[in-house]
């Protein structure tokens, strides 16, 4: 077989898995997951909600030996079901994805505007936003790329520094891990309530899998991921319990967006402050840069495809971007953003994230035993072991860490009610079903409109009518 | 089933309607790219040299190391050629497979976007 001039390694593709994930909201992820359990022991709840993706990124990795496309969602699941089932998963995905951008962007803002003021909080907040959703959509509309060299620096320099910080905590702070096992929080019930929200700070792994098209080795895909969800447990699992011992009650209590930010200031001063910030604005303005990146890729391709307007489907003349797609995307981020703003429910797009992927992972493994069903012969270079115990264990966890997520009340600190998480059901069961009206009613009319249209073209080619 | 030569028949057309789109030269100048095509079914291969977005060569036969590798059935590789097919849905369906980048992917679908906008 041929191989491509440039193939991406192991290496990067790690690197990838690990610096999607890795994002602002994740500090604040992080606290959410120590305020459910114990400070002391959050690392229980985070290496089990790794493990629990470990599995799921098993059944992605299958998917994707068996489909190593950038279209390979829509793909394994139009395969296992139907076409209309995958147009709304799949839209499902992207649109609760860019929402997640906003959610970010708002907490960047948060960590800025915190920092330093330049007008007032509020405004400064505005301010922030709306820079660093247009750069964003600025470098994505320019057509600029983060190449796998400056991912693998920026990322391993992330995870190095946040390692480096945990030991220097560990060996400077005093954490009663004993004490803490003593506490009335510390339940069964409350480690898996903890690991529902902990799935948050995975999220993003499995959008390495449009680097499949850049290997010839799809195999290097699934081990990516199953390095980086490693990489991702040991590193949050360190770095949320020391950031929890180096906060005091006070900052805990206040409900701080900026967990991280205070932590750093604790315990460096003025260079932590900083160092934090530079930190955070890389971590945030990576992951949404490449969020942007996929999705307005995909929303390119629906809009080829007759699933969005062809409108999705121009490019930039210059730049060959797809600027429509982009500033679609970005505009929704944007109003995302200022919803968050305005009514300060940042939470509630965590938690909406977090059952998201609970819900993605729950398909993915439908896919996996649907697909081993209809195509059993069909070549996969990687076919998880045991049969279709992962895959079912996964569905009946994931589903067990939705009904959770959907059934409890998201608290501050100090036990104060924030919202009642059903509320996120009804919103994201909302979308789901304005998407599925949207594929069974407008769907149609695109694809009849995009059939009439080349119907009424004159091939070109040869001896074709 | 396409033949070799019709596909090469078709790469001659695919070169003068590309190199002669002023839009997509403008678009593509700064894009030179090896790219391979494979024909799944009858296990033909070309290469085809772009530099900066101009198709400066094609050929029968796998020539070099490529910066892109497209694979498809001989049809629909003649059918995108000459403009009457929409490489996007085909690769959405899983029918036309491509190793590159993302933006490489783009840059592809865009010949046949800006030169046939219909497709």
């Amino acid at each position: 077989m041929t191989e491509l001039k440039k193939v991406l390694k192991l290496r990067t593709i790690i690197s990838t898995a690990t610096g999607m994930a890795i994002a602002t909201s994740c500090y604040l992820a992080g606290i959410q997951v120590a305020t459910i359990l114990v400070g002391e022991l959050a690392w229980i709840s985070i290496l089990l909600a790794g493990f629990l993706c470990l599995l799921s990124a098993m059944c992605f990795s299958e998917l994707t030996s068996l489909y190593p496309t950038a279209a390979g969602i829509k793909l394994y699941i139009q395969h296992a079901f139907n076409e209309r089932t995958s147009i709304i998963i799949s839209m499902f995905y992207v649109v609760l994805g860019v929402a997640m951008v906003g959610a970010e962007s708002f907490l960047l803002s948060s960590v800025l505007s915190g920092s330093f003021q330049i007008i007032s909080p509020y405004y400064d907040k505005l301010l922030w936003m709306l820079f660093f959703i247009l750069l964003v959509m600025f470098i994505n509309f320019r057509g600029v790329f983060i190449t796998g060299l400056l991912q693998d620096i920026m990322t391993y320099a992330m995870v190095a520094f946040m390692i480096g910080v945990s030991i220097y905590t560990f060996a400077t702070h005093d954490i009663n891990f004993s004490l803490a096992a003593q506490s009335a929080k510390f339940t069964l019930g409350n480690i898996l309530q903890a690991a529902g929200v902990g799935v948050f700070l995975y999220v993003g792994f499995e959008w390495v899998a449009p680097l499949a098209e850049e290997t010839t080795d799809y195999r290097l895909i699934g081990k990516g991921m199953l390095w980086g969800v490693g990489l991702l447990s040991i590193t949050y699992a360190m770095f949320i319990v020391a950031m929890y011992a180096g906060l005091t009650q006070e900052q805990l209590a206040s409900g701080t967006p900026i967990p991280h930010i205070l932590f750093g200031t604790n315990l460096f001063g003025t260079a932590g402050t900083i160092t934090f910030i530079g930190m955070s604005i890389l971590a945030s303005v990576t992951s949404f840069n490449s969020g942007l990146l996929n999705t307005s890729r995909f929303s390119y391709a629906m809009g080829r495809d007759n699933v969005l307007p062809r409108i999705f489907s121009k490019l930039h003349p210059k730049y060959a971007t797809p600027w429509v797609a982009i500033l679609a995307l970005g505009g929704f981020a944007l109003a995302i953003s200022l919803a968050t703003l305005y009514t300060g429910q940042y939470l509630f797009l965590i938690m909406m994230a977090a059952a998201l992927e609970c819900f993605i992972y729950v398909v993915a493994a439908t896919c996996v035993i649907r697909l081993r069903k209809k195509y059993p012969e069909k070549e996969r270079s990687f076919k998880i072991p045991m049969g279709y115990t992962i895959p079912v264990f996964v569905i009946i966890v994931f589903t067990g860490l939705l009904l959770g997520i959907f059934f409890d009340v998201s608290r501050d600190y100090a036990g104060n009610e924030l919202f009642k998480n059903y509320w996120v059901a009804v919103v994201m069961g909302a979308f789901f079903l304005l998407l599925t009206f949207y594929t069974f009613f407008v769907v149609p009319m695109l694809k009849q409109k995009g059939d009439e249209r080349t119907k009424t073209r004159v091939k070109r080619r040869p001896g074709k009518v | 089933m396409a033949t070799k030569q019709e596909i090469l028949d078709a790469l001659a057309d695919y070169q003068v309607q590309c190199n002669d789109n002023k839009r997509l030269r403008k678009m593509q100048r700064d894009w030179s790219k090896l790219i391979h095509f494979n024909a799944d079914d009858t296990g033909d291969k070309f290469t085809m040299n772009c530099v900066n977005g101009e198709i400066v060569s094609f050929e029968a036969g796998a020539v070099g190391a490529p910066d892109i590798i497209v694979s498809a059935k001989s049809e629909y590789l003649c059918d995108m050629f000459w403009g009457d097919l929409n490489p996007s849905q085909k690769y959405l369906q899983g029918e036309i497979r491509v190793k590159a980048s993302q933006e490489d992917i783009v840059r592809l679908d865009a010949i046949t976007m800006i030169i046939w906008p219909d497709a």
